[in-house]
């Protein structure tokens, strides 16, 4: 299960790069949330899990397709410019990736116990009288040793607040930008069905 | 006073605790109230500018800061705070004081620039506040995560610094260069915690700094056993993604861009202010946590401390922009810190720490020099960067600032009336002193080339046979009083270095 689930994860990380339309990659970003998700869900980060899925796939991904349909997309243009950049990647991925691997290979070994795993889960009675689920967990922790990092990521947040607003609003052009659902609905519609 | 503060016990270090990241709380709380009140003001009237009182706001909130920390009795010395990750030692405290200062003045040299430079929104005074405030933070974090945060909460000031003015299109593609190279770093950074925090099961500083040294110990049992490679591999990780923000040599070439895209008051910030702290992160990580593995991250740091200097140096000999000679100069500055840093020796980092505080004041006074001049020029032709023929002929409108902007270039050259003399010599000297001979003689080579293009910055402002030059708006009379004591400074830190000099190694020896 863990297994066909990373693989899935990496392969979907892979498409997303190697794709050539914007959409295709998109789809595959959201699958690969999902495997990751997945992943959260067999080593029991429910909480986590969730969040993946609610966050990154509700709100990123969607987020990413709107500005993806706004965009005029220059595919091409992309294509041309991969083809060019594609050899020096691949030569800096294999210097980073062959001393990773090796150091990955010699330090960690394979866990004997690792095909029992689920077998011997053993069930703590206590944790089903007296449990606390993975949310109370983390707000305890979050709150009491993280007090500080958690004011900064606020603190984060806020700046991110700030500047997105002074970036994109325009107060200086008195016209407002109206919807023109007529142009909306008339869109030249083979961007998305394009071979 | 003090004796009546300690005899108060347990229940007082409690509630002392909090009190170590007291500048930091005063700096995020008026921030706050900044945002809120500028809001309600502008809230009707949008256009209003209020450049000026919040600017002169901002200087006002950081010499309290400053005040703060100078009048803290340091009762909370060498304390850890904030389930250890926060650290309150000399070594923060001093640094957070330059910053504080540093920015100080910053923000009252910018004050008037501003509106010329079209940036008439209060946001971006808030911005580079919270930017002061990320690396504030960033002097005294001791794990990890606490100093990811520092740098991300930093660094996205950066971005949208860099991006502040709409309306053109160098600054929003320097925004988007600065934003990618710093998101690829703090992936990097993030993925070498990742398998520091995989080996050895902490992020904090000291807690790493006890688990590594019982191999110092060269007992048996410790060396033989363990592998220290793959640590050296997070680490390496974590120290190219650190090179990447410094913009050091092979990942320096989002610097030159950025440099020059950006407006002129944040390239000042970028290049002055935001060095520091990242070099006291590197001292506690190299220093404090990982210092047995001083043969990885020495290697890794002399040779990219080497290739910078090398192509700041040369880098900047065919520029005509201004910015791009000081981006190249920043480079190769950072280069010989990096160098000093190498050394693993306490006098390195003294001589580290004396190079960078040199470095900020003299950085302080060519970008304030630049941030004063204003061309005089059309509404048809808008030019906001200037061009190294345009100071051409200055001597004759204002001899005084020629003077200073010549006076500083040969500080930050090392011509020896000037402090910058001693701050070079002071690094070859502890480069030699661990017997690098071959690359104290290569960066002493390397500093004479660079010479060349201090010199000619000088040779344009006096030795030029121009009839026509560019004329440029007058300057008040509040700011240079400030710019004199810091040319001033120069000379004086030549004629009696040991204040700075004594007050360096007392910070260094609080590390051991």
């Amino acid at each position: 299960m863990f297994y066909i689930f990373s693989i899935a994860l990496v392969i979907c990380a892979l498409m997303v790069v190697v794709s050539q339309h914007p959409v295709f990659s998109l789809l595959f970003l959201v699958a690969s949330f999902l495997s990751a998700s997945v992943l959260l869900f067999l080593l029991e980060c429910e909480f986590l899990a969730l969040l993946f899925i609610v966050i990154y796939v509700g709100a990123i991904a969607v987020l990413f397709l709107f500005a993806i349909m706004m965009l005029e997309s220059k595919l091409s243009n992309l294509s041309r410019n991969m083809m060019k950049y594609v050899p020096v990647g691949f030569l800096f991925g294999f210097f980073l990736l062959i001393p990773l691997l090796s150091q990955i290979w010699s330090q960690y070994d394979q866990n004997v116990y690792s095909d029992s795993f689920y077998f011997n889960n053993y069930q703590n009675w206590y944790d089903l009288i007296d449990s606390t689920s993975d949310i109370e967990v983390y707000g305890q922790v979050l709150y009491s040793y993280f007090v500080l990092q958690f004011l900064v990521a606020g603190l984060i947040l806020l700046l991110v607040l700030i500047g997105v607003v002074h970036l994109t609003n325009n107060f200086n052009s008195p016209q407002k930008t109206e919807q023109s659902i007529f142009k909306q609905i008339s869109r030249d519609s083979t961007f998305f069905f394009k071979q | 006073m003090i004796n009546e503060k300690k005899s108060l016990g347990l229940f007082s270090l409690v509630s002392l605790k909090f009190f170590t990241v007291f500048p930091e709380y005063f700096i995020s709380i008026s921030l706050i109230y900044v945002l809120t009140v500028v809001f309600l003001i502008t809230y009707s009237v949008y256009s209003l500018i209020l450049q000026k009182a919040v600017s002169e706001t901002m200087v006002f909130i950081l010499i309290m800061a400053c005040y703060l920390m100078v009048n803290d009795d340091l009762l909370a010395l060498n304390f850890l705070s904030f389930n250890n990750s926060i650290v309150n030692d000399y070594f923060a405290f001093f640094t957070k004081f330059v910053i504080c200062a540093t920015a100080s003045v910053y923000f009252l040299f910018i004050a008037d620039s501003l509106k010329y430079q079209r940036l008439t929104s209060f946001e971006y005074l808030l911005v580079l506040l919270f930017a002061v405030l990320g690396l504030m933070l960033l002097c005294s974090s001791n794990d990890l995560l606490t100093a990811y945060l520092a740098i991300e909460l930093s660094s996205l000031a950066f971005y949208i610094l860099a991006a502040f003015k709409k309306t053109s299109n160098y600054s929003a593609e320097g925004g988007i260069k600065y934003f990618v190279t710093g998101a690829i770093s703090s992936a990097f950074f993030l993925f070498g915690s990742s398998f520091i925090y995989g080996i050895s099961g902490t992020i904090n500083f000291t807690d790493l700094g006890d688990l590594f040294s019982l191999a110092f110990n060269k007992s048996a049992v410790y060396n033989s056993s363990f592998d220290y490679s793959f640590i050296e591999l997070g680490l390496s990780l974590i120290l190219f993604s650190l090179f990447i923000k410094l913009a050091l040599a092979p990942f320096h070439l989002w610097s030159l861009d950025v440099y020059e895209g950006s407006p002129s008051s944040s390239t000042f910030f970028f290049a002055v202010v935001t060095k520091l702290s990242i070099f006291v992160l590197l001292v506690r990580l190299c220093y404090l946590s990982f210092f047995n593995l001083h043969n990885c991250w020495q290697f890794y740091s002399l040779w990219v401390g080497i290739f910078s200097i090398f192509v700041g140096s040369f880098g900047g000999l065919k520029q005509r922009k201004l910015k791009t000679i000081l981006a190249y100069s920043s480079t190769s500055h950072m280069g010989y810190a990096l160098i000093a840093f190498s050394t693993s020796t306490f006098e390195g980092v003294q001589m580290l720490l004396f190079y960078l505080v040199i470095y900020m004041i003299s950085g302080l006074c060519v970008w304030s020099i630049l941030s004063f001049l204003r061309l005089k020029q059309t509404n048809t032709e808008q030019k906001y960067n200037k061009e190294l023929g345009d100071l051409a002929l200055l001597k004759n409108s204002n001899a005084a600032l020629v003077f200073c902007l010549s006076l500083a270039m040969f500080s930050i050259a090392g011509i020896p009336p000037m402090i910058g003399f001693l701050a070079k010599m002071g690094i070859f000297l502890s480069v030699v002193g661990v017997s690098f001979y071959f690359v104290a003689l290569i960066s002493v080579l390397f500093s004479v080339v660079s010479t060349f293009y201090y010199i000619r910055v000088i040779k344009v402002l006096y030795f030029e046979n121009l009839l026509v030059g560019r004329l440029y708006h007058p300057i008040n009379t509040k700011k240079p009083a400030v710019l004199s004591f810091l040319i001033f400074l120069l000379f004086f830190l030549f004629l009696y270095p040991t204040t700075l000099y004594l007050n360096n190694y007392k910070t260094i020896l609080s590390l051991l």
